[in-house]
């Protein structure tokens, strides 16, 4: 009953056996009762509250998108399936899905290969990195909706720094809010600019972390530095970098203050909508909480079936 | 492996059915009846402090404590804006511990009111013996749901035509507002003439943030509407016209959409725009250049907008009384004027202006005074953008589409229809009630 | 420069071959056989790398620095005004006087600490009888948990606001953080990180006779060192800056954090002054670049004092 996820990377030429797989004790005779309650007593504690806080809503929520309920009402009206069948026929449901497609897909690929870039440029020993280090870390300090109001300055079509360094070179600003193409671009690179600070202490701790003996290794045998790159470290990274495609994606995926104070979801209506955007309007502006649970459900689903794919197919990486 | 995901599925949907049997333990969404908490001495007041008036809030407060020594009020920040104050209150329906006050905004009030979370005034108003003549008529009527009144209103605005006075006398033009928006179609070339290439003629809002509002104007202006009663009437030819006029202003390279107008017209580089009379304090501030208000074009055809304050209907009578005392004293003359004074809203009270605090006010600041006396050329905004659940998102949509070139007649009827399925979907079954 | 042969601590030649920064590798460039050498283009190709990445990234936080030292009027111009002429500091005292800023800061003070402590060590105990721990059901409670990050907030809201005011903690402390101790994000990290660690030194920890705590405590959690402080980071910045629940919640100056405070000096319906909004970001950011500062040095200490060579 092992779960697979278990094997260290290591594609450094082998000098003896796989290494043991990091796993559970070997089981003595009264153990397994034991290390069973011992299991529950340190997992019981965050499960429940996940559960009270977290699925006990979520469960309510499927519930309530078979209903049709306006959110100030005490009544819901269940009305089957309805809501999804909606969701599935209209029009707006299309260019909601692509906004959260190319905004997921343009986060997932760039902050972390940004944030990759980054830590290893500041895991070589160069003065002032720790300087820069604060620096590429700050603006993931900062809340979405206080970076949301920052970048009106950057993005302000009369004021902004990015018409001001276009005026230099004699070009026209867009109009970031009322083009909806521009829109996007923007919501997405001010995500971005947050989010790298996150992609970046994760991959810097993994290689603060690494095994210096395989790199050492590797250039004893003299490979070159792409070489090493590629068959010592990014292996060595590869739990990590599973593991940021998945949050990186559930996070942008859920991305809402930056999107509620810079366009509202705009311009003409649904520019910038995500899913999760649309989760709010339908909910607190159009007043439709059944359809709004819905789309909330849908979008729990997809991401679930993502994640799981993105597992199965790291497990099968794994075993070639 | 494939066990583990298969086994994951699995074990999901065990794990789903242990929370599911926790989940049945009541999520609220039957009403709560005694509202939960508060003593009936204490006025729970939940407000977004509109205008940045928590410490007017304060000052008032203090005075009504000390002129009602057995009651107290708590004053609460819901939200930073009236669509969070919403949230709130949206949330404490859902679970008990409701407000005795609540700021309800001109988009918010109705589905509260519809869904019967708000109290209805009148009875409680005439048992208490209060008139409420005196109240501003639009301005009180706006609360109205089938002849019972729902809120007070509190902190209510109007739009208002600002213009660069520098580029008006540029422009050879009369220091007033354009009486109409033909006349403004004559002076726009003059304008654009004299704004050159990096000024702007007109600015105004956007789609997502309240063009909806004060295109009712134009609409208006044109002898259009969004709707008449319930009934959309976006596909009426003169609700086109204004659409089209829209349109080609934008065309002509007169006009643009902002986020805010507020700081390019501070600034210095739009000539005019229609904003609220909220923003009048602010701009006055921080102009360099000398900012002229004017009525909005036309006769009759301004919108109000702004919110007032309500009573949760699922509360005891006897903490109902209480707030009624409050908010009666929060909007009477005296107090409107202390807190339209110090925030650019409109006073509430038809008696306020003959106040000799206010007239000295008016007399110092002219410019308020256009808004003041607009306000008996005000006219209640239509159901499509106020009753209807989402209706100015819905409508600014549209609007901006509009403005970036799509046809005016085929948007216009996109929203006949949706505006209505919303209707027929939403609020027909529970009026009338 | 010579290194010492501490796990972890090291000079070396790694050349970033992906993201921004992208520099052309020399192929006719070949790597020194010591580790310990480095070239002298990496190093000066190493710093024009962090210019650009100072450049890019840091100039809209110089924006927001600036602007918070930036007179009213002069915050929005044309061409946009680089330096502000004059200097004021009335930002930074109208923040502190025209809103209750302490009362916020220490409301986010104690929400953040006792959050984070929640989360840190619900993290790692369950992370490790997810990793190190055998029992049935293992992989499913783990799906379970990461399930919850899919979860978004805007859903488990109004459910959670009934079930906590009937317990009567609204505007209360418990009533914010009880809520949001629940953590899927760094049990995924840390069981991550555990499952990753060289299994002989595992083997010979247990072999030794280390009773799982034991083991928790004196072999894994130290090799785990950056790891774990890259988790307590990241939840440290996310309860800071945690806005919806503590809004529901909390009523006025005497539990509203920090995020929820500074809404007010914005102007809802009128013309807001952003110099105070920009002052109120930069100190909100400061404490948490601080602690970054001093735990990013506990990150290599961490490792010189842990790790074991086989």
């Amino acid at each position: 009953m092992q779960s697979s996820v278990t094997q260290p990377q290591s594609a450094a030429p082998r000098s003896g056996g796989p290494p043991p797989e990091v796993g559970p004790p070997p089981r003595r005779s009264s153990g397994r009762a034991w290390e069973w309650s011992l299991a529950a007593l340190l997992l019981l504690p965050n499960l429940l509250l996940l559960i009270v806080f977290t699925y006990r809503p979520l469960l309510d929520n499927i519930r309530l998108s078979f209903t049709d309920w306006n959110i100030s009402s005490p009544i819901a009206n269940p009305v089957g399936l309805s809501n999804y069948i909606e969701w599935f026929g209209r029009d707006d449901t299309k260019i909601i899905v692509r906004n959260t497609l190319i905004f997921t897909v343009a986060t997932v690929g760039i902050s972390m290969a940004v944030g990759l870039g980054l830590a290893l440029l500041l895991d070589q020993k160069l003065k002032g990195r720790n300087l820069v280090r604060s620096v590429v870390f700050a603006p993931f300090v900062i809340s979405g909706a206080a970076i949301g109001i920052a970048f009106q300055f950057v993005f302000d079509p009369q004021f902004g720094l990015v018409r001001d360094l276009l005026a230099r070179i004699g070009v026209a600003s867009p109009d970031f809010y009322q083009e909806p193409g521009w829109a996007l671009f923007m919501v997405t690179v001010t995500y971005i600019w947050k989010n790298l600070g996150y992609t970046f202490v994760i991959y810097l701790a993994a290689l603060q972390g690494r095994r210096a003996d395989l790199d050492e290794a590797a250039e004893i045998d003299g490979a070159t530095a792409w070489t090493r790159f590629r068959r010592v470290l990014m292996p060595q990274l590869r739990p990590t970098t599973f593991f940021l495609s998945i949050t990186v994606l559930l996070s942008s995926v859920q991305v809402f203050d930056i999107i509620n104070v810079m366009t509202r979801g705009g311009p003409q209506g649904n520019g910038t909508t995500t899913l999760v955007y649309q989760v709010y309007q339908e909910t607190f502006v159009n007043q439709r909480a059944g359809y709004g649970a819905t789309v909330a459900t849908i979008m729990f689903v997809i991401l679930l079936a993502v994640t799981v794919v993105q597992v199965r197919f790291m497990d099968r990486g794994k075993q070639a | 492996m494939n066990e583990f995901s298969r086994r994951g599925f699995l074990g999901l949907a065990g794990a789903a059915g242990v929370a599911g049997l926790a989940a049945c333990a009541g999520t609220g969404t039957s009403p709560t009846t005694g509202g939960g908490g508060g003593s009936s001495n204490t006025i729970e007041f939940w407000s977004n402090h509109p205008g940045n008036s928590k410490p007017v809030e304060q000052e008032i407060i203090k005075a009504f404590e000390a002129a009602n020594p057995s009651l107290k009020v708590k004053l609460v920040d819901a939200g930073k804006n009236y669509e969070e104050v919403a949230q709130k209150f949206n949330a404490s329906l859902a679970g008990g511990s409701l407000p005795d006050v609540v700021v309800v905004s001109d988009v918010t009030w109705f589905n509260f009111a519809l869904n019967k979370q708000l109290s209805p005034l009148d009875e409680l108003l005439s048992s208490a013996k209060i008139d409420t003549s005196d109240y501003v008529d639009a301005l009180y009527n706006d609360y109205n749901l089938d002849d019972k009144h729902y809120a007070l209103p509190f902190s209510r605005s109007t739009p208002l035509f600002y213009y660069n006075k520098d580029l008006w006398k540029a422009a050879g033009l009369e220091d007033r507002g354009p009486k109409d928006w033909d006349e403004f179609l004559t002076w726009a070339p003059k304008l654009k003439a004299a704004a050159g290439s990096d000024k702007i003629v007109m600015e105004l809002p956007d789609g997502s943030n309240y063009l909806d509002w004060v295109f009712q104007n134009m609409v208006w202006g044109y002898g259009g509407a969004y709707s008449k009663e319930w009934t959309p009437t976006f596909s009426d030819p003169n609700t086109v016209k204004a659409g089209t006029y829209l349109q080609n202003l934008a065309k002509d390279g007169y006009l643009k959409l902002s986020k805010d107008p507020a700081p390019d017209f501070t600034a210095g580089i739009v000539g005019c725009s229609m904003m609220s009379t909220g923003s009048l304090g602010g701009v006055a501030k921080d102009a360099k250049f000398p900012v002229g208000t004017a009525f909005l074009p036309g006769d009759g055809n301004c919108p109000t907008g702004g919110a007032g304050v309500g009573i949760p209907a699922n509360i005891p009578d006897e903490r109902k009384k209480n707030a009624l005392t409050f908010i009666e004293f929060l909007t009477n003359a005296q107090n409107t004027v202390t807190f339209t004074q110090a925030t650019g809203y409109m006073p509430v009270r038809k008696s306020a202006v003959e106040l000799p605090e206010e007239k000295a006010f008016l007399e110092k600041n002219p410019n308020a005074k256009t808004a003041i006396e607009q306000l008996p050329k005000t006219r209640s905004q239509d159901n499509a953008r106020v009753l209807l659940p989402g209706g100015g998102a819905r409508i600014g949509k549209g609007l901006d589409q509009i403005v970036q070139g799509q046809d005016v007649a085929t948007v216009f009827k996109g929203l006949d229809a949706e505006s209505q399925q919303v209707f027929d979907s939403q609020i027909k079954s529970k009026l009338g009630a | 420069m010579s290194t010492s042969t501490v796990v972890g601590t090291r000079d070396d030649e790694q050349i970033p071959s992906t993201g921004g920064q992208r520099r052309r590798r020399r192929t006719s460039h070949q790597v020194e056989a010591s580790a310990h050498h480095r070239g002298p283009l990496w190093t000066a190709a190493g710093y024009v790398g962090m210019v650009l990445v100072v450049l890019v990234i840091a100039v809209p936080l110089f924006w927001i620095l600036l602007t918070s030292f930036k007179e009213r009027g002069d915050i929005y111009v044309r061409p946009a005004q680089w330096w502000p002429d004059p200097v004021t500091g009335q930002n930074y005292s109208e923040l502190t006087t025209r809103i209750p800023f302490f009362d916020y800061v220490r409301n986010s003070v104690i929400i953040t600490s006792a959050t984070s402590v929640a989360k840190i060590v619900l993290g790692v105990i369950s992370a490790y009888a997810l990793s190190l721990l055998r029992f049935p059901g293992r992989s499913v409670v783990f799906l379970v948990v990461i399930a919850a990050l899919m979860v978004p907030n805007q859903i488990t809201v109004i459910s959670n606001y009934a079930l906590v005011a009937q317990l009567g903690w609204r505007n209360t402390f418990q009533g914010i953080i009880i809520p949001l101790a629940g953590v899927a994000f760094g049990t995924f990290l840390m069981r991550n990180q555990f499952l990753s660690l060289p299994g002989e030194i595992i083997e010979a920890a247990r072999l030794d006779g280390a009773g799982p705590m034991k083991l928790l405590w004196r072999v894994v959690m130290p090799m785990s060192w950056p790891t774990l402080v890259a988790f307590a980071l990241i939840t440290v910045v996310n309860e800071w800056n945690e806005y919806l629940w503590p809004f529901l919640m909390s009523d006025d100056e005497t539990t509203a954090p920090l995020p929820v405070g500074l809404t007010f000096l914005q102007n809802n319906d009128g013309v807001t002054n952003w110099g105070p909004v920009m002052a109120g970001t930069v100190l909100a950011m400061l404490p948490i670049l601080v602690l970054f500062l001093f735990l990013q040095r506990q990150m290599i200490k961490g490792l010189t004092a842990g790790a074991v060579k086989s």
